[in-house]
């Protein structure tokens, strides 16, 4: 308790303590980086069952305020919620079939109805085709959420992030979070035991697909333009599921602890290596995978746990 | 007449998907292990002909044989140094294991070859046959039916050799063929550098007649899932049927409905699989 | 009658791993179920818990036909079942292991909390409520499954070999705890290759053979069936008893 509060107060202070523009723009980042990876641990870290395809989630959410803006002059925020039912029936039509199957099938079919995705909106003049989307340039009112500088979205992003982590808290403590453990912890044993198998996990699915949706929202709302690859790319899942993964999938913090370390890393690589930089991150990012699924799949939170005792008992002898 | 062209053309490249499925779909009926990363190993294959052509002024049968045993060996290491140890692990580990190979090795390729597209220089197998008033490239036409011989010759190792037999019986029942005697561990190494050198030879034999580049890992990755799921878990048969069907279906889209919707049509067909017949053609319910 | 088992068959292919098997159990017994390795009483033992779909017949439990349903519903009616390789959920705590089946009757963090932390002390396991259940060797981790189980409020627990490898003195706790569970009113059914278990717990005995039913009755009687040793010692048995 203490710590969320002390973790709390550290990042309202951050914007006021950086108050340049890059640190600023790093937070925003990382900020949006740990909701994306939270969302996408309801479903792959608690209840283990790993989508490689979530950008489908988060493409929808990114499409739908642009979308709305674009054809009918909407205040982009009104496209949030559809984008959430969108992102609900994608998760329905993906999860159905394949959670009565082993694990394998959902995650091919979670890059594959993201790749299917990825290829008709580039196709679709309606949603912008390859060329993508834009948001309003100059706000016609607070409404439209065009902020001029990055310091409105700074916040908006934390309390986002402050809810889904409410949220996840009380998912954890409750029935359906305990089922979601057991059903990654052993599925024989919790169907055995009278767990829902099949309508948990599509629960989680859906769960997850409307937080990750509003994450897209929040990017595009911000960055005021998208298109298909940065909505719907396969990057955007491996972002996800490597923040998630390296700080430690299934916890609560881990997420975020994930992007407070990969966040102000990628911004370093890219600065370094300059237009190579993207190509270079992924190879680390592809390696880093590597390395966790390993030596540590249960990432920075299971090796601390691991480790700290040793610490502990070290202090004690001497 | 046309038509009949499309459909050959499907048929023959059909045969290629047939091939690296087969690799794919062996493992995962003998580890029920998906490698995300089969992709990007036909995507180094296709790379393995283009050096072997480059650097050694090779032919078709070369770089073949190249992509062959590179893809061998990068199999056995990537079961021996990865996939032994985490397949015994949680399922997260095992999905981001392959996931993360496959991001690996598709942004080295791009950072070595750059993201430019690239073809092989014209090879002894130019020309187009006129079969039947059908007009067929040849080079398309050696890789169509290499491949499908290819595809048979596995299945006819795995069912009528000792070998392919110690192999089938760790996929069905790892405990039992200990008791015999069989190394699971050796046999499983084996069935990976089996997988990844039909990938490897597929991809040779794709670059014979295709342009590429780095990318397309990930569009055979999702071919082959297709493939493997329609034609049935494990199953080379399946596969094999699989792959021409499959095959076919792409250039009929890509004729009706152009070139953009082939894939969007593969896609889809996959999801209605997974809705309406998860087991395929030859799985069981 | 609490579970009725009809002419329940099940076929691998070729292979007939259990043949026209018919049971019926009532309310409050111990049925012990016993025959040598491949005998198909694992199998069967499958079916009743739903986790294997039967080729033929018919299950019934309290009325309700439970052939087709899926383990889960067998849970929710009020049938338990171990397994044979304990099935812990490794990385939870032993609290959080039982909470899991507590859940199931307990829809209330608090209540299922105070329901498991019950079925702990009845079991022994309470005093190390927070460690993890991989932290437990094999007679803890078949404890804890017991638990677990028994959280689920069940009518009727299926015991898959609970009691194997454990020592002496293990076994005889083992024992008593399973009297206590019978106590509170559980039907048991029980699968095992230990005999003690059998002749001290079990008031029916049944015995399969090859996939087929071949002797049931009382412990006493079943011990000195004639097809029962066969089954057992071979057809070879007979030479050797009248060289003794």
């Amino acid at each position: 308790m203490k710590g969320t509060i002390a973790l709390g107060l550290v990042f309202l202070a951050y914007p006021f303590v950086l108050s340049n523009a890059f640190y600023l723009d790093i937070g925003v980042a990382l900020l949006l980086a740990a909701i994306s990876a939270s969302a996408w641990n309801i479903v792959g870290g608690y209840a283990g069952q790993v989508s490689v395809g979530h950008c489908m989630f988060f493409g929808v959410g990114a499409y739908l305020p642009l979308l709305v803006y674009q054809h009918w002059q909407l205040p982009p925020i009104v496209g949030v919620p559809v984008g959430i039912a969108i992102s609900l029936v994608l998760a329905i039509l993906v999860g159905m079939p394949t959670f009565r199957l082993t694990g394998h099938y959902f995650s091919m079919a979670t890059i594959a109805v993201a790749e299917l995705i990825r290829l008709v909106v580039s196709t679709w003049d309606f949603a912008g085709a390859a060329i993508g989307l834009q948001g309003p340039a100059v706000g016609r009112g607070w409404y439209d959420l065009t902020f001029r500088g990055e310091l409105p979205y700074y916040f908006i992003f934390l309390a986002v992030l402050a809810i889904l982590l409410f949220v996840t808290w009380q998912v954890q403590r409750s029935r359906f979070g305990y089922y979601l453990r057991a059903i990654k912890a052993g599925e024989r044993a919790a169907r055995s035991l009278g767990v829902p198998v099949r309508r948990t996990k599509l629960y989680a699915l859906m769960l997850s697909a409307a937080f990750t949706s509003v994450a897209g929202s929040l990017y595009a709302i911000k960055t005021g333009f998208i298109d298909p690859d940065s909505g719907f790319g396969i990057l955007v899942s491996v972002q996800m599921v490597i923040i998630a993964a390296l700080g430690g999938a299934g916890t609560l913090y881990g997420p975020l602890v994930g992007a407070i370390i990969l966040i102000p890393l990628q911004t370093a690589t890219n600065t370094w290596f300059g237009g190579g930089g993207t190509g270079l991150t992924y190879i680390l990012y592809g390696g880093i995978i590597v390395v966790l699924a390993r030596f540590e799949p249960g990432g920075l939170h299971e090796m601390w746990h691991r480790i700290a005792p040793r610490f502990m008992r070290g202090r004690d002898a001497a | 007449m046309l038509l009949l062209q499309v459909i050959v053309g499907g048929l023959l490249l059909g045969a290629i998907y047939a091939l690296f499925s087969s690799g794919l779909t062996l493992i995962w009926g003998m580890m029920n292990f998906i490698n995300f990363a089969h992709g990007e190993f036909v995507m180094l294959g296709m790379y393995v002909a283009l050096l072997v052509v480059v650097w050694l002024g090779g032919g078709p049968a070369t770089f073949g044989f190249a992509a062959a045993v590179a893809l061998f060996v990068l199999g056995v290491i990537v079961y021996a140094s990865l996939i032994r140890h985490v397949t015994r692990g949680p399922m997260l580990a095992q999905i981001l294991s392959t996931f993360g190979l496959a991001l690996l090795l598709r942004y080295t390729a791009f950072w070595i070859f750059s993201a430019n597209i690239v073809s092989l220089p014209q090879t002894s197998l130019g020309g187009t046959l006129n079969i039947l008033g059908i007009l067929v490239p040849v080079a398309q036409l050696v890789a169509g039916v290499t491949a499908a011989v290819l595809t048979v010759a596995m299945h006819l190792f795995l069912t009528g050799t000792t070998i392919g037999s110690k192999l089938l019986a760790v996929a069905e029942d790892r405990n039992a063929a200990m008791l015999m005697g069989i190394r699971p561990d050796r046999m499983q190494a084996l069935a990976w550098g089996l997988s990844a050198a039909s990938a490897g030879i597929a991809g040779a034999l794709m670059a014979i007649s295709y342009p590429w580049s780095p990318s397309v890992g990930e569009t055979f990755g999702l071919m082959a899932f297709v493939v493997v799921t329609f034609g049935g878990f494990g199953s080379v048969p399946g596969a094999m049927y699989a792959g021409l069907i499959i095959g076919l279906i792409q250039a009929l889209s890509a004729f009706y409905f152009g070139p953009i919707y082939k894939d969007i049509v593969v896609y889809g067909l996959f999801v209605a699989l997974l809705w309406f017949r998860p087991q395929g053609l030859l799985g069981k319910a | 009658m609490l579970l009725s088992a009809q002419n329940v068959s099940k076929e691998f292919g070729n292979l007939r791993a259990v043949a026209g098997a018919d049971l019926s159990i009532d309310e409050g017994e111990i049925i012990g179920l016993i025959g040598p390795n491949g005998a198909g009483k694992s199998t069967f033992f499958n079916c009743l818990a739903g986790d294997t779909l039967p080729t033929t017949g018919k299950i019934m439990f309290d009325g309700v036909d439970v052939t087709t349903a899926p383990p889960e519903t067998h849970a929710r009616l009020g049938i338990g079942r171990t397994f044979q390789v304990p099935a812990t959920f490794e990385d939870m705590t032993i609290l959080d292991n039982v909470m899991v089946g507590a859940f199931l009757r307990h829809p209330h963090r608090a209540d299922a909390r105070d329901h498991a932390l019950k079925v702990l002390d009845l079991v022994g396991l309470k005093d190390r409520q927070e460690m993890r259940a991989r932290s437990l060797g094999t007679p803890g981790r078949k404890r804890l499954e017991i638990a677990r189980v028994l959280a689920t409020g069940p009518r009727l627990m299926l015991l898959d070999e609970a009691l194997a490898g454990l020592t002496p003195a293990e076994l005889q706790q083992a024992i008593a705890l399973v009297r206590k569970i019978h106590e509170t009113g559980v039907t048991l059914v029980i699968v095992e290759h230990i005999m003690e278990v059998i002749m001290t717990l079990a008031r029916r005995v049944i015995v399969f053979n090859q996939g087929h039913v071949i002797a049931q009755g009382e412990p006493q009687q079943v011990v000195k069936d004639e097809a029962v040793i066969e089954a057992y010692l071979g057809r070879g048995h007979r030479n050797w008893r009248k060289r003794g």
